[in-house]
């Protein structure tokens, strides 16, 4: 059994932020996330560090927050924040007015609004539709969410901070009403461990009602659904959104060697059996085509859904639903932290942590935002010539990614998941999406005896029916001729079998 | 522009535009070959898969769905596709083992048994079943070649790893055609000491004389040797390639190489010319018939858009099964996806159905409803329409002179 002060649940921005805050505060603390870091709404977004101008018009108060952490971010995560600049397009027939309200709310807000002529945005972005009005700049930037969860994990791991990635929460112990501990389950051993606490803080997202549930609390949420395609090119150096209402496909956004773009907005049941809909890509892509031209008769790699855990509302249109956050204290112990959004997961981190320290009368104040994050100078970035440099040792020809590194992330977390190898390295991250490398991942895996070979079988089985969910929307045209030669390779050329 | 005469010209160089081409020409037809660039062929293992779904491919084939275009090719010009293949590869110094009466084995490189009809006579010892033991000799740095996939499937399985001084699959084939080479690599092999029952290395022994080379480890070695095919690049697959291409050019047929066709010249119900693209200007190639043998969408004979799939050459009707929704299934491995139906129907005389053109006959991956993957029938479907393919062309000329 394990003790500890804080266990925190979810390894998402939220729980590995308030994991790094509680480091930084000096307070033992467990966190425990069912998959890898970033596995929930936390990966799954668009990757954009607000400048507060989407939310200036609908909703100040969480675009003033999003401004502040903007500057934050961009101070202590140099090296997984881009700052990219962001450009909000006007189209022909986009409300006049809209822009006005604009223009007011970001001034309101303090948020740094910049009125371009057309011609000034196309030398910013040459790929922008020739027909846009006039665009408005502001500072939104690029952010790597894996990598920002990465980073907040370091700082707990250095202070001493437990970390279990793959495993379940399967229960929630209470005595006397209280809640003292958890029982989760590890995925890939199927050992159970038990890990006692003062306070649980449940960080799950769109999980959270189901978390809460297992202490006899409840969260009351909206689960709402958005889609995001990835493009095989970086159309644009600047995140491009359109002046108008939030509304569906309204947002690019770079990041490495690609483009993000999204997102649609429906509201789902179960976090756990969500997917995405024809209708949904193809509004996104004409969406985006109208910003940028491009987009219409770019190569789309793959398409992928997360769910927001937006805060219960009455409002039927969830593009509304306020982006604040909320703490919920159970009273028994149990606080669940909901709502919100990647740009102010160090904000909500530190308010939850606050009020644990408030609890326990507590009176060290948070660091996390004078702090620059741990581990920074490791990172690689994209610089091509480190990735060049062992050219003949390249496992993933499409991100460049050597077998040295798939070895290194072997050995450093002795995962047993192409998933964990991937998030660490871009592994197959490309146009092929793993086509070929996951075959020489699991290879390497073999070589090293770390699976045996009913284990690669399966992963290899589950990777590729995963990957086929996130693919089988973006296929037509060059991705799906490569899609199926693919199929071919492992149904026809390594004769996989189909099941037991 | 320049404009060339030709009797027939073929659209592919693949297994199917190969064959039809090396067949008119030996029925005397003055025959061209233009093609994009090296076929899917060449990511192949190189096998003939005739029809895997059952242990007699020739039963296999008589269950197939009534739609499915083998029903178009009657046995006997089955059986004779498959004997003519294995003459032009026996000719060519590549000769394939297997016969049409029933399915065989070859190991895979995940250590699973890919079944197949015709086979490389490199991967003519590979086990049947489990029983052998096997001594798998691997390259070091290769990386589409993992030898513990195998190991650990099989008992009595053990690996050694040469280095062969170069890394990739291209560079190791080419070194096995060096003299000097291969001495030195039989001398490592000598010391092992191989006390298994056979010999297997992943397919890189060799560009062209892959069997010589094969045969002569095992002589040897004293135990039979079987190579076993790996992902594309893949040596087999070019072999056979290089083989078909060389006996279509010995036969007379000429092989316009990175031309592809951009458009195409038609009267009436007669097409009578293609335009290709290549360096500098557009050349306008006339010919009496067409064979249409450019695969599916790996191989560039079809497109596919958000919205619609064509066929890239002639634009003919494509048959598919119906909006992008219906293209894929949600198990990935159910293969039931109606993407694998898409493609063109022919006639029986192996002309597009619903469309005006006389003289265009197809072959191959092109056709609709093989569900190649599903039913495991590429190559061997290939080869039997494309003598189909031969035959009414051939006809075609005849009755046009």
């Amino acid at each position: 059994m394990i003790k500890t002060d804080v266990i925190i649940i979810g390894g998402g921005a939220t729980g590995c932020g308030i994991a790094r805050d509680l480091a930084l505060r000096g307070i033992p603390h467990c966190l425990v996330e069912k998959g890898d870091f970033a596995a929930g709404a936390t990966g799954a977004c668009h990757g954009l560090l607000h400048s507060g101008g989407r939310y200036a018009v609908t909703d100040p108060q969480a675009a003033r927050e999003c401004y502040e952490e903007n500057l934050i971010l961009r101070r202590i995560g140099k090296k997984c924040v881009e700052q990219t600049g962001g450009l909000f397009v006007r189209l022909p027939g986009d409300s006049k007015r809209f822009r006005e309200v604009f223009l007011k709310g970001c001034e309101e807000v303090g948020i740094p609004a910049e009125v371009l002529s057309s011609t000034k945005a196309f030398d910013l972005v040459p790929n922008l539709n020739p027909e846009i009005e006039e665009a408005i700049r502001v500072p939104d930037c690029s952010i790597d969410p894996f990598r920002l969860c990465l980073l907040n994990i370091r700082t707990s791991e250095l202070r001493g901070g437990i970390i279990f990635t793959r495993h379940k929460v399967t229960e929630i112990i209470k005595a006397h009403g209280r809640c003292i501990g958890i029982k989760a389950i590890d995925q890939s051993t199927g050992m159970n461990k038990e890990i006692h606490g003062n306070i649980i803080i449940n960080a799950t997202g769109a999980w959270a009602n189901i978390i809460a549930s297992l202490a006899g609390s409840e969260v009351p949420m909206t689960l709402v659904k958005g889609s995001l395609v990835i493009t095989n090119h970086r159309l644009t150096n600047m995140v491009i959104s359109r002046l108008r209402h939030p509304s569906d496909g309204d947002i690019i956004v770079p990041n490495e060697a690609v483009c993000l773009a999204g997102t649609t907005s429906l509201s789902v049941e179960d976090p756990d059996r969500i997917s995405i809909e024809y209708p949904e890509v193809d509004t996104i892509i004409s969406e985006a085509g109208r910003m940028i031209p491009h987009f219409n008769n770019t190569r789309i790699i793959r398409a992928f859904s997360g769910v927001r855990p937006l805060l219960k509302s009455q409002k039927i249109d969830s593009h509304e639903i306020s982006r604040g956050f909320r703490i919920i204290n159970h009273e028994n112990g149990l606080y669940s932290i909901v709502g919100g959004k990647l740009s102010t997961f160090r904000l909500m981190a530190e308010k939850m942590v606050d009020t644990i320290m408030a609890s326990f009368n507590l009176k060290k104040t948070c660091e996390t935002a004078e702090i620059s994050l741990d581990g920074q100078e490791e990172l690689s970035g994209y610089p091509l010539a480190k990735r060049l440099a062992d050219l003949k040792n390249i496992v993933c020809e499409c991100e460049l990614v050597t077998r040295g590194d798939v070895e290194r992330i072997i050995k450093q977390t002795s995962t047993r998941n192409v998933g964990d190898i991937q998030h660490r390295t871009r592994l197959g991250m490309g146009p092929c999406q793993g086509g070929f490398c996951t075959f020489r991942a699991l290879g390497i895996m073999n070589d090293m005896s770390v699976i045996s070979p009913e284990q690669s079988m399966e992963i290899l089985r589950n990777f590729l029916q995963r990957r086929y969910k996130g693919i089988r929307h973006a296929l037509w045209g060059d991705q799906l001729r490569e899609e199926q030669l693919v199929e071919y390779i492992y149904l026809g050329i390594l004769a996989m079998e189909k099941s037991k | 522009m320049s404009v060339t005469e030709y009797d027939v010209v073929i659209i592919g160089a693949g297994a199917a535009g190969l064959t039809t081409g090396a067949l008119l020409a030996e029925r005397g037809f003055n025959v061209a070959l233009v093609t994009t660039g090296e076929p899917t062929a060449c990511l192949s293992t190189g096998c003939i898969d005739v029809c895997s779904c059952d242990e007699n491919p020739l039963t296999g084939i008589k269950n197939l769905p009534p739609e499915h275009p083998f029903h178009l090719v009657d046995e006997k010009t089955i059986r004779q596709s498959l004997n003519y293949f294995q003459t032009v590869m026996m000719d060519m110094g590549m000769p394939y083992a297997g016969s049409i009466e029933k399915n065989r084995s070859v190991v895979s490189a995940l250590g699973t048994f890919k079944t197949s009809c015709l086979v490389p006579s490199t991967m003519e010892a590979a086990p049947q079943n489990n029983t052998d033991s096997i001594h798998i000799v691997t390259f070091k740095g290769i990386k589409d070649f993992y030898p513990g996939y195998i190991v650990s499937r099989r008992k009595n399985t053990n690996f050694s790893v040469f280095d062969a001084g170069v890394y990739s699959i291209m560079s190791i084939a080419s070194r096995f055609e060096d003299k000097n080479f291969f001495e030195r690599f039989i001398i490592w092999m000598d010391k092992l000491r191989i006390d298994e029952d056979k010999i297997a290395l992943p397919a890189v022994a060799g560009l062209e004389s892959a069997s010589e080379i094969v045969n002569s480890i095992a002589v040897l070695m004293g135990k039979p040797v079987f190579e076993i095919p790996t992902i594309p690049p893949s040596m087999p697959g070019r072999r056979l390639f290089n083989a078909l291409k060389k006996y279509f050019r010995k036969k007379g047929g000429a092989i316009y190489w990175a031309w592809p066709v951009v458009g195409t010249e038609k009267t009436g119900k007669l097409i009578e010319a293609v335009t290709t693209h290549s360096e500098g200007r557009p050349n306008s190639i006339n010919a009496r018939a067409f064979i249409l043998g450019t695969g599916s969408f790996v191989g560039g004979g079809l497109t596919a858009t958000r919205q619609d799939i064509t066929e890239n050459v002639f634009n003919l009707p494509v048959h598919i099964s119906g909006p992008r929704e219906t293209w894929f299934d949600n198990d990935y491995f159910s293969l039931n996806h109606g993407i694998g139906r898409a493609g063109i129907i022919v006639d029986s005389s192996m002309r597009p159905a619903d469309s005006p053109w006389n003289n265009i006959f197809l072959c191959g991956g092109i056709l609709a409803e093989t569900e190649i993957l599903k039913n495991g029938c590429g190559h061997g479907l290939a080869l039997a329409t494309a003598h189909a393919a031969a035959q009414s062309c051939a006809e075609y000329l005849s009755h046009e002179l």
